[in-house]
């Protein structure tokens, strides 16, 4: 059973705050971008972590012609990669105090997942660190950094080349079921270890009459791919649609 | 007085007997009241600051559920949940567990803190609480109920488990922790009371709630929703009780929450009343 509530007037926005003079009313309010300090905060932030990301990218490749194959090339780097990649932590603050227009709560998520997935798996379990999942994932989130964070650069300078918009909403297609791919097959290549040593897990009985199973966890976290992978995928192709048939729009009427 | 949106020349309100002596001020304040908030079931057409037309919108709010049945469901699936396991009822622990019971006096204690609790609740949906609204969206139930039968599921599995172990000061540490509880069940209690004589039946009156003769009431003094105080209390008592960590967290994340509820009635109540005791703290006396 449908319920209803009833209101005498159109819902106003704006509250009553705006001058009732004769060429303004209390009418919507446009949602104000970050101010000129964080603006500029945010430029210095972006372009830091595409620097930060090219290194990476620089880094894979000459490992690559120095080795003459593309396995364990983890190690050469390890470092700058658990940097850059823990440094994505302060888009959670920046969501927070309201400097940048998107959620917090999709902001930590993402960015969770990828921390997770550093520390908590391909640091914490040696093992892995020479699979070739471990490069898969690498990759695709080093192209997507590199293409994401100059896409942000660039729209903070109000002067976004059609080429990163185009990329940042393209590549993901093929980047982002690679990267997903090389984030299960290193979990999935963790769990015997992790069974083995009993990392990060506690058995009863103990004082705190509590119990964790990291391998159960790892599962579940394996599991719940399956749902949000979709949805997450469907929802950037949805953003492609509209984002980049807006511009051909644009041009036409230019 | 005519009163357009600037942008789309839509007529947004026609205020009717305005004096020609009205302050703009007023006259947006005769608007301003009229904007975004629903009316109320109880207002009159004839007292509406609308003129010779009245002009409602309808909102469709979707499926609902009423907030008794809300209740009464969250409550008593824990109640039983938690007894589950308590009989250690087959397919929890391993086999040659079934239907035994734990050794522990602290144990059947816990048990009967929790179901305590629980009936309480039951009972107060029944017989005390005066709801504001009739209803709510039918997808909160689902929430609801997943986070109190976790939780509960959750709790009760370790307080039952052959493997629990009690806690670390023994008796004198239960004791305390027992006392805790009672008290904080009584203040809820109470205060449950006395926010339900604030209320007469069937009305939906808002009154400023004040200290009566019952002592525990007195924490109106210095926090607008003693009864989110109590319950924190509560559970922070029967996680000592029961030394266990997953009480612990259930304790913090409810706390979270009525912290939440507390400043929104908190700042309710100070926008609705000028003449609100500014000693008084949302949730934790003189803190948050």
């Amino acid at each position: 059973m449908a319920a209803v509530a009833a209101t005498a007037a159109p819902k106003g926005n704006g509250g009553g705050g705006g001058r009732a003079g004769p060429s303004e009313g209390s009418g919507t309010r446009r949602k104000k971008g970050p101010g000129p300090l964080a603006t500029a905060y945010l430029v210095i932030y972006n372009v830091v972590m595409t620097a930060g990301w090219l290194v990476i990218a620089v880094g894979l490749v000459r490992a690559y012609l120095a080795k003459g194959s593309y396995h364990s090339l983890y190690y050469s780097i390890e470092k700058p990669l658990k940097f850059f990649q823990t440094g994505a932590l302060l888009e959670i603050l920046h969501c927070a105090i309201g400097i940048v227009p998107s959620s917090v709560v999709l902001t930590s998520f993402q960015v969770m997942s990828r921390v997770f997935l550093i520390w908590a798996v391909t640091h914490s379990v040696k093992e892995v660190q020479t699979e070739d999942s471990v490069l898969l994932f690498v990759t695709a989130w080093t192209i997507t950094e590199i293409i994401r964070y100059s896409f942000y650069t660039f729209s903070l300078l109000n002067h976004l080349p059609y080429l990163i918009k185009w990329a940042r909403y393209t590549l993901f297609i093929v980047l982002y079921p690679m990267g997903v791919s090389g984030e299960l097959l290193t979990i999935y290549a963790a769990l015997p270890f992790v069974r083995q040593a009993g990392l990060y897990s506690i058995s009863l009985p103990n004082k705190y009459n509590f119990s964790f199973d990291y391998y159960a966890f790892l599962i579940l976290i394996m599991i719940s791919y399956i749902p949000l992978f979709p949805q997450l995928y469907f929802h950037m192709i949805h953003q492609r649609r509209k984002v980049l048939c807006h511009t051909e729009e644009h041009k036409k009427f230019e | 007085v005519e009163i357009l949106d600037a942008k789309t020349r839509e007529k947004l309100c026609f205020l009717d007997k305005v004096e020609p002596q009205a302050t703009i001020a007023e006259i947006k304040n005769l608007f301003t009241k009229t904007q975004g908030k629903s009316l109320k079931d109880e207002d009159v057409l004839q007292k509406l600051p609308v003129g010779t037309t009245a002009t409602l919108y309808f909102r469709d709010l979707g499926a609902q559920i009423s907030w008794v049945t809300v209740f009464l469901t969250e409550y008593a699936g824990p109640l039983f949940i938690y007894l589950l396991f308590y009989f250690r009822v087959p397919f929890i622990y391993g086999h040659k567990y079934d239907f035994t019971s734990s050794r522990h006096s602290v144990v059947h204690l816990a048990c009967i803190c929790h179901s305590f609790h629980y009936v309480k609740r039951l009972l107060e949906t029944l017989f005390v609480h005066r709801f504001s609204h009739g209803t709510m969206p039918l997808r909160n139930i689902f929430k609801n109920c997943t986070y109190y039968w976790g939780f509960a599921a959750w709790m009760a599995y370790y307080i039952n488990h052959p493997l629990y172990t009690p806690p670390t000061y023994g008796a004198q540490q239960v004791k305390l922790a027992l006392a805790i509880f009672v008290i904080c069940q009584l203040g809820n209690f109470s205060i449950h009371m006395a926010l339900r004589d604030l209320r007469p039946a069937g009305s939906k009156t808002r009154k400023i709630p004040y200290p009566t003769k019952n002592p525990f009431t007195w924490l109106f003094l210095l926090v607008s929703c003693p009864n989110y105080t109590y319950e924190v209390g509560s559970w922070i008592g029967f996680a000592i009780m029961t030394q266990c960590l997953p009480v612990a967290l259930f304790s913090l994340v409810g706390f979270t929450q009525m912290t939440i509820w507390a400043k929104g009635k908190h700042r309710s109540y100070l926008k609705e009343f000028r003449d609100y005791p500014p000693l008084r703290m949302p949730i934790v006396p003189f803190l948050l």
